[in-house]
């Protein structure tokens, strides 16, 4: 987040390069049970991001030393596909992908209701199809679906959402270009129905009112995203098709 | 992971194929439902996605400009890979490439690159220096049998959609890359003493060895493959390959058609 103060990401008229407002979202669209061969999926797409999951389990946790007596763990696999950025990833684990691997299965141990499976072991693999910024998020939202449709237990679902700051203005959901030359992004993962927090990073500068009104409109997409989530599950619940 | 080859399974499609039936009800040589879909992945040169039955499958093409090699100084290169990520199946683990995943963009990656559909030549930029290096990958995301031809189906479906990203490298103008034919695979299972064509999950589980055929545009092949334990006969083969001929052409078919929208 370098800040880059010769590029242009806000137009004359106040409106974002792609033509959104300062607190619009990208358009998000949700559909669960796309993977026959898994026991529970979903496919998000944000934008131009396409992002999948699929659960596995619960099933017996190995090697043994992951298992934990009185509990089940949450095994996240976060992978972008070689195709999915402009420049080809090498197949494989990076740094990266190894982080956010790990702060999303915490955020899913949150939620999902673990102390039901213990010793059992949960797997949620979320790859990446397309990327343009906020594949974390798009992939968290995933995986909460693909519990959900697995009928995994849960508190609540999670509503992976993320602003930021370009040219000094706080703005909803980064795309590409703002997340290259901004200079903030906050990714968090909501819980929908209570409020609380389950994700949450943060890289570049923000002053403390910049946090809070970067706060106030993830919690508004994250109400906006959650009522496509629970039409999606309906979608496939409710004697739509299925 | 180990799976359990349920000894009922076997039974049942043993006693299936006396009446020359299967589970779903197929015919010994009859296909299931296939989908294809085109420029489907966005940061893609090319892209398709392939649906046969529960099976799953994308391809996507990137193009990289690389040294050539020493042998061969002005000609580009392709290189096809496929992942068997642990989101496609439970039986699938994370770690290193398997065995497995590599045989299969190995048998991909040979029925194409044999096919000769690619001018290597005209994937040279400055000899000696820079050529273009053509990647397909190859993601399953649901393996409901028959992976083989989902893959070697979508790689072709994607390269022949593909876009040479030029003017990102700085090279010229972007240009639809050329490719001259459709290599297609067919693959067959031995299920209760028999081969059928398009294996189902069940059918792989409960089945035996495999025969992997791959078709250019003259009827020729380009690549075969037999995996797994198990022997065949040469009046097999004949039969399966009569087979093979007449799918691989409703298949091209399938692909000319999907470009032609």
């Amino acid at each position: 987040m370098g800040g880059y103060g010769d590029i242009k990401l806000l137009r004359e008229d106040g409106l974002r390069l792609d033509g959104r407002k300062i607190d619009e979202m990208r358009p998000v669209s949700i559909e669960v049970g796309i993977l026959p061969a898994a026991d529970g999926s979903a496919m998000v797409t944000q934008g131009l991001n396409v992002a999948v999951a699929a659960v596995y389990g619960p099933m017996e946790a190995h090697p043994r030393k992951i298992q934990r007596q009185d509990r089940a763990v949450i095994d996240v696999r976060y992978n972008m596909a070689p195709f999915s950025t402009s420049d080809r990833i090498r197949p494989g684990y990076n740094r990266r992908s190894r982080e956010i691997s790990k702060v999303t299965a915490e955020a899913l141990e949150s939620v999902v209701l673990v102390e039901r499976f213990p010793r059992s072991k949960i797997r949620v693999e979320i790859e990446i199809l397309a990327a343009e910024a906020g594949t974390r998020c798009a992939g968290l939202t995933a995986a909460a679906m693909a519990l959900a449709d697995a009928g995994i237990p849960m508190r609540d679902l999670i509503v992976g959402v993320a602003s930021g700051k370009v040219e000094n203005i706080v703005v909803l959901d980064l795309d590409k270009a703002e997340d290259n030359y901004g200079q903030a992004d906050l990714p968090v993962g909501i819980l929908p129905n209570t409020g609380e927090i389950a994700f949450l990073q943060m890289d570049g500068d923000l002053s403390p009112e910049e946090f809070d009104l970067a706060m106030e409109y993830n919690f508004k997409a994250a109400g906006e995203i959650h009522e496509i989530m629970v039409e999606a599950l309906k979608k496939k619940y409710e004697g739509g098709e299925n | 992971m180990v799976e359990l080859v349920p000894t009922l399974l076997r039974q049942e499609l043993a006693r299936l194929a006396e009446s020359d039936s299967r589970l779903d009800g197929r015919g010994r040589f009859e296909a299931r439902e296939i989908t294809l879909e085109t420029d489907c992945l966005y940061n893609a040169e090319g892209s398709a996605k392939v649906t046969m039955g529960k099976t799953i499958v994308y391809a996507g093409v990137k193009f990289e400009i690389r040294t050539p090699w020493p042998d061969r100084p002005a000609e580009g290169s392709l290189m096809c890979g496929a992942e068997l990520r642990p989101v496609a199946h439970r039986k699938y683990e994370p770690g290193p490439p398997s065995p497995e995943s590599i045989e299969l963009g190995r048998v991909v990656d040979r029925g194409i690159r044999e096919s000769g559909c690619i001018d290597m030549a005209g994937l040279c930029i400055v000899p000696g220096e820079k050529v273009w290096g053509v990647m397909i990958d190859i993601h399953v995301l649901s393996d409901g049998g028959n992976i083989f031809d989902a893959c070697g189906l979508a790689a072709i479906a994607a390269l022949r959609t593909a876009i040479v990203p030029a003017e990102r490298f700085d090279v010229g103008e972007d240009y639809t890359l050329k490719v001259q034919s459709t290599p297609i695979m067919a693959s067959f299972t031995r299920v209760g003493g028999r081969y059928v064509y398009d294996p189902s999950e069940e059918e792989e589980l409960g089945g035996e060895e495999r025969i992997h055929i791959t078709i250019g545009d003259e009827g020729h092949l380009h690549s075969l493959q037999k995996g797994l334990r198990g022997v065949f006969t040469p009046a097999e083969f004949t039969e399966i390959f009569k087979v093979a001929q007449e799918r691989c052409g409703e298949l091209r078919t399938m692909v000319s058609n999907q470009e032609g929208n």
